[in-house]
């Protein structure tokens, strides 16, 4: 998938899956703070991560995406 | 109104149940078959009581790891006896290990077969002593194999682990560790049935003004403002409660709070779309009076050192353990043997629409040849035990399914992985906030792993 591809469906999937609207998934806006993530809800955000592109968000790595363009490199980083 | 409502009666369930009982909270526990229990419990053929999941327990002398949780639940003081110091034998393509009770003592027994391997055996002992939340994160066979040169005595170590799912890519080492380090520390086994168990926890929930309410089937959670306010039963029957805890599988919880709007689909497809562990055949084996002494340890027998992938393996069985029960008449003889191998489900496609009772001669056969594969094995232990044996009963992943509720008959809940620990080990909250989650899918299975797991949950309502 191009990195295009991958912001349209992941911000799509979040917007859905967090209730949110979708204009407020910008690049640089704070992935914490906008989908309200708890410490539950981030291993919804994990899960969705590895449902749909089979990318598995490690533990050491999670401190390093702190905004959404962070979360589309590391997925397009690591998608196989 | 009761302070608290359980979904299901397992260990987990009654533990929390007792532990809030005894905090004062008046406890309400729906059961939906027709006895408590879930692996715990026990039934009678024959005159003789057969458990169906309680072989032993670890580290029940005073200042070990269960000693205390134990004494909190007034479990303590039911007829616990310590097993042989030499409590697993394990057999190995004819070769017999020994291990013994105590960490040191345990090192040393295997160094005696081992002794290039000493200084492996004392490190192994002491990061058994010293397992943390990050060792989720560790491979167990990786560690294994970084730890022992020696792949026999890599294999030994493991044998016992038949407790948990060996599972050479995903197995974490937390939970091979807390598998095999309590037993060390000490082995018991009930002299009585699993139900001395089951009674004790439902009279604390009792005489403290709660219920265990068997043919109780919840079907439905319903949820006012963020928070579930009550329990549909299949009856009829609506319960409220201010906290709700469950003790059933995670993926059959999922069901029940369909019409809950705070559950996120995302929590509902990762515990629906979580991997089970595999199933156990049991063979329940009736003795002959007279026929063989009761021995106080577990045998643990292998045809050859493929303790980690046996399992994958095709028939015939190529391991299996070997628990006989405390004889209760003070015979010096053992009246009852279980013998156990790891199942996986793909076995039992044959016979997955069937109900218990109904599942055919071809079913029957099935069962009657792995029971003889498994005699088979354990006659390298018990030489001549097939003419021994009275009557048989066994079970499959099937029977676990239809009478625990547990998808694909896993024998140790949902499967844990270190690839992806954050995903496997669950939190015992959810997104409701008086919902809270036990048993043994959680973060660990096993009587420990269990125990541990419903102190943690709690903790959450007992602040």
């Amino acid at each position: 998938m191009t990195r295009e591809e991958i912001i349209a469906e992941i911000n799509a999937e979040l917007a859905e899956e967090f209730e949110i609207d979708e204009a407020a998934i910008t690049p640089d806006a704070p992935i914490y703070q906008t989908l309200e993530l708890d410490s539950l809800s981030l291993v919804d955000l994990i899960g969705i991560v590895q449902t749909k592109y089979g990318v598995l968000i490690s533990k050491a790595e999670l401190p390093n995406i702190k905004t959404f363009a962070q979360l589309y490199d590391y997925i397009e980083q690591h998608q196989k | 109104m009761h302070d608290v409502l359980i979904i299901g009666s397992g260990l987990g369930g009654l533990e929390c149940g007792a532990l809030l009982a005894k905090h004062g909270l008046k406890v309400l526990v729906l059961e939906g078959s027709n006895q408590p229990g879930g692996c715990m419990q026990s039934f009678r053929r024959g005159g003789l009581h057969y458990d169906t999941g309680l072989h032993y327990v670890g580290g029940l002398a005073p200042g070990q790891t269960m000693h205390r949780a134990f004494a909190q639940l007034g479990l303590m003081d039911l007829p616990w006896q310590r097993m042989d110091e030499d409590f697993d034998h394990v057999i190995i393509g004819g070769h017999r290990f020994v291990f013994h009770q105590g960490y040191e003592t345990f090192a040393e027994g295997l160094a005696k077969d081992f002794p290039h391997q000493r200084e492996a055996l004392q490190s192994y002992i002491r990061r058994l002593q010293n397992i943390t939340a990050a060792d989720m994160d560790v491979c167990a066979y990786d560690y294994l194999q970084e730890t022992f040169s020696d792949e026999l005595l890599l294999n030994v170590v493991s044998a016992a682990a038949m407790k948990t799912e060996l599972r050479r890519e995903s197995l974490p080492l937390f939970n091979f560790a807390h598998t095999c380090s309590s037993y060390i520390e000490s082995s018991w086994r009930l002299v009585g049935d699993g139900n001395l168990l089951v009674n004790r926890l439902t009279d604390i929930i009792e005489e403290a003004g709660g219920e265990v309410l068997t043919y109780s089937k919840v079907i439905r959670l319903t949820e006012q403002d963020g928070r579930v306010i009550s329990a549909t039963c299949a009856n009829g029957q609506v319960y409220e409660a201010e906290y709700f805890i469950s003790d059933i599988h995670p993926a059959v919880l999922c069901e029940l709070l369909e019409e809950c709007p705070s559950v996120r689909k995302t929590f509902r497809r990762r515990m629906q779309a979580a991997e089970n562990t595999c199933g156990m055949f049991t063979a329940q084996l009736r003795i002959k009076p007279g026929a063989l002494r009761y021995f106080a340890h577990n045998a643990f027998v292998y045809d050859k050192p493929n303790v980690w992938t046996m399992a994958e393996e095709n028939e015939p069985v190529k391991g299996v353990m070997i628990s006989g029960r405390v004889p209760e008449d003070g015979s010096e003889n053992v009246r009852q043997i279980d013998l156990l191998t790891p199942m996986p489900w793909h076995e039992c496609k044959e016979w997955i629409d069937t109900k218990v009772g109904r599942r055919g001669d071809d079913y029957k056969a099935f069962c009657q040849r792995k029971t003889e594969q498994c005699v088979a094995l354990a006659e390298q232990y018990i030489p001549g035990l097939h003419d021994m044996v009275e009557q048989c009963y066994t079970s499959t992943p099937l029977t676990y399914r239809d009478y625990l509720g547990s998808p694909e008959g896993g024998a140790f809940g949902m499967r844990k992985d270190c690839r992806m620990s954050m995903l496997s080990f669950h939190s015992v909250s959810t997104p409701l906030p008086n919902l809270l989650l036990t048993g043994q899918s959680i973060i660990l299975p096993g009587i420990e792993g269990v125990t541990m797991t419903a102190f943690e949950t709690c903790g959450k309502i007992i602040k």
